[in-house]
């Protein structure tokens, strides 16, 4: 059953807190030659002559999985949790002082976990037959749709055979038999729980006891097993899955990119809008915010006009929607003032969780307890065979927890959002403004504006200029070298 | 969104304007400027120094009304850069933190002058990510 649970393979080393562990991670780098500091983009010259690149790819990827699972193993170490402070699991809280330890592990196994994989069909177009080493933002941007996907199709699911929490230390505490359940329910911060919104858990201080009951003992869960199943099929790693490795990598072309290339959150964000675009969901949109939120695009892209629908469907039914934010908090280094701010977005239940990392290295930001709370994709598994009946799920979920520190959190990210229906939207928008004011910078990092993108464009720019294209960069020569007499004056816009 | 190429690469960054000047000599351009033309806000725009995608610009300095939103002044830069509506552009106030979209110029500059008067903006896209 545990088959990729780090019970699997043994380590040694003791109980060691995440934060020293975090502590000594910025020198990995070094330890890890030209591979960790290998400039992003740079084409392989191997791949480049011509002569042999399937074998060095082949053998390349070897070594490069090989010790991705040394490196991912070796310095692992046990993640501590403390009893005091609610652990936050993409919009519901636990304290783990409690019967919710055990909510907090369903929580938190229950997510797809999507990782390196080898030994994949070849990507079309390359010798690639791994992803190891390059894919891990395409990975993080998976768990992300993945999330969304869950909460789509099965709101409230958690998965009844999710393995027991590894390399954990709950501070010397025991978990207690889930037989008796009660324990103190924390509220979580601005959750929109509209009359509208059926899917949202009941408000846990009205029928504490009922609700978790119910949610130890749920049949549905079991029941819901196929859809499970079906959804992770939509991830395999061979074409023609419309999430997997294959499809992103195809899509990911006409923003430029090409299998091997590293992958940033913004670019990923467009790639999930188009793959959700041709999906197996017609009821599922995906928005991709630009410079702000227009709630007159989202609207748009959940109802279109009478016109464009099909006369046979429902035309009063409301598209649900994720919605992705890339941003960009801080220049080199997260600002620490959105600290607050990205650990109330993650409190929302509308959150579906942040694609971002630590510099040059991916991760799922899903939570937090004091230190940000992550799903890494960086350990090579080889591939499923997802056309297979029953084939194994574990390698699809992650048992072993994670955190590091805000701070090392890279400010290039993208920032995920559901809601299923009109009335779920207005209440997502009102709970993520709220959780953006929090900030002690003076600008939320991103707004939603009622209208459309092309409402606030230059078209409504009332300037007494005729031309609304002043000079800035001389055209058709958009990268021409500067020349510094130019470059003092003023440029009048 | 391919990264510049050898021969497209900006000439070596040169010094920040607050370097390459003094701040006597900003002070007192923005003084001058001002005078001449009170209804317009002077901006200082610059490319993020490790950014590897997004080209330089070739000028720095900015005069722009103060009832231009910021999401307009960033669609001009945005089109003068001819970027890809999906390719990811921001511009952070002092290098650190975002305007929103919806604020005036005037806004941001009663919020963030510098002392020497002018505004700084750094622009920026996303990094890349991938490791072993």
């Amino acid at each position: 059953m545990n088959s990729v649970s780090p019970n699997a393979v043994q380590y040694t080393g003791g109980v060691m807190h995440s934060e020293l562990v975090d502590g000594r991670r910025p020198q990995a780098p070094a330890q890890k030659g030209s591979f960790g500091l290998r400039p992003p983009q740079s084409p392989d010259p191997s791949k480049e002559a011509g002569g042999e690149p399937e074998e060095m790819d082949k053998l390349k990827a070897k070594l490069m999985s090989a010790w991705n699972n040394v490196k991912y193993w070796t310095v692992k170490s046990k993640t501590s949790f403390n009893k005091i402070s609610p652990v936050t699991v993409l919009g519901h809280s636990y304290l783990l002082n409690s019967e919710q330890v055990e909510r907090f592990r369903l929580a938190f196994v229950s997510r797809l976990w999507l990782t390196y994989r080898r030994e994949f069909p070849q990507l079309e177009g390359s010798s690639w037959t791994t992803d190891c080493g390059w894919g891990c933002m395409l990975r993080s941007g998976q768990m992300l749709l993945a999330q969304g996907l869950l909460v789509h199709l099965m709101p409230r699911w958690t998965w009844p055979d999710a393995q027991q929490l590894t390399d954990v230390d709950f501070e010397a505490l025991r978990i207690r038999s889930p037989v008796r359940v009660g324990g103190v329910p924390i509220p979580s911060f601005g959750s929109p729980r509209g009359s509208g919104t059926p899917e949202k858990t009941p408000p846990s201080d009205l029928t504490p006891n009922r609700s978790e009951k119910k949610r130890f003992e749920c049949p549905q869960n079991r029941q819901a097993e196929p859809v499970h199943q079906k959804l992770l099929t939509w991830f395999g790693d061979q074409p023609p899955t419309p999430f997997g490795v294959h499809q992103l990598v195809a899509i990911g072309k006409s923003s430029g990119k090409k299998a091997g290339d590293w992958y940033g959150p913004s670019i990923v964000a467009h790639i999930l809008k188009a793959v959700a675009h041709t999906s197996v969901l017609p009821n599922l949109a995906v928005y991709v915010a630009q410079d702000c939120t227009y709630k007159e695009d989202v609207a748009r892209l959940c109802d279109p006009p009478l016109s464009q629908t099909p006369p046979e469907s429902d035309s009063h039914a409301w598209k649900s929607v994720i919605i992705l934010v890339p941003v960009r908090l801080g220049g080199e280094a997260l600002n620490p003032s959105y600290i607050e701010c990205v650990k109330n977005i993650l409190k929302l239940e509308c959150c579906i969780g942040i694609i971002g990392g630590k510099p040059k290295h991916s991760l799922y930001f899903v939570g937090f307890q004091e230190q940000l709370l992550y799903l890494d994709p960086h350990y090579c598994q080889p591939v499923v065979d997802v056309t297979q009946v029953n084939f194994p799920l574990e390698s699809f979920h992650c048992s072993s927890p994670k955190k590091m520190p805000f701070t090392r959190m890279d400010p290039s990210c993208t920032i995920g959002f559901y809601a299923r229906n009109k009335k779920d939207f207005e209440s997502l928008c009102s709970a993520v403004t709220l959780a953006l004011s929090s900030s002690t910078e003076k600008y939320p990092i991103f707004t939603f504006v009622e209208g459309q993108s092309h409402d606030y464009g230059l078209e409504a720019h009332s300037s007494n200029h005729t031309s609304p294209a002043p000079h800035i960069l001389p055209p058709g020569n958009p990268t021409r070298v500067n020349h510094r007499q130019n470059s003092d004056e003023f440029v009048f816009l | 969104m391919p990264p510049l190429e050898r021969s497209q690469r900006p000439p070596p960054p040169g010094k920040p304007f607050k370097q390459r000047k003094s701040f006597a000599t900003r002070k007192q351009e923005v003084a001058g400027i001002r005078s001449k033309f009170p209804n317009k806000i002077p901006v200082i725009i610059e490319r993020y120094e490790r950014e590897k995608f997004l080209p330089p610009l070739d000028k720095t300095k900015f005069l722009v009304p103060h009832e231009l939103t910021m999401n307009q002044f960033v669609t001009i830069i945005r089109n003068r850069m001819a970027l890809l509506p999906s390719q990811a552009f921001y511009l952070l106030v002092n290098n650190s933190g975002l305007a929103s979209m919806t604020l005036s110029m005037a806004q941001v500059y009663g919020d963030h002058q510098d002392d020497d008067g002018f505004l700084y903006m750094t622009y920026a896209s996303q990094e890349m990510f991938g490791q072993l």
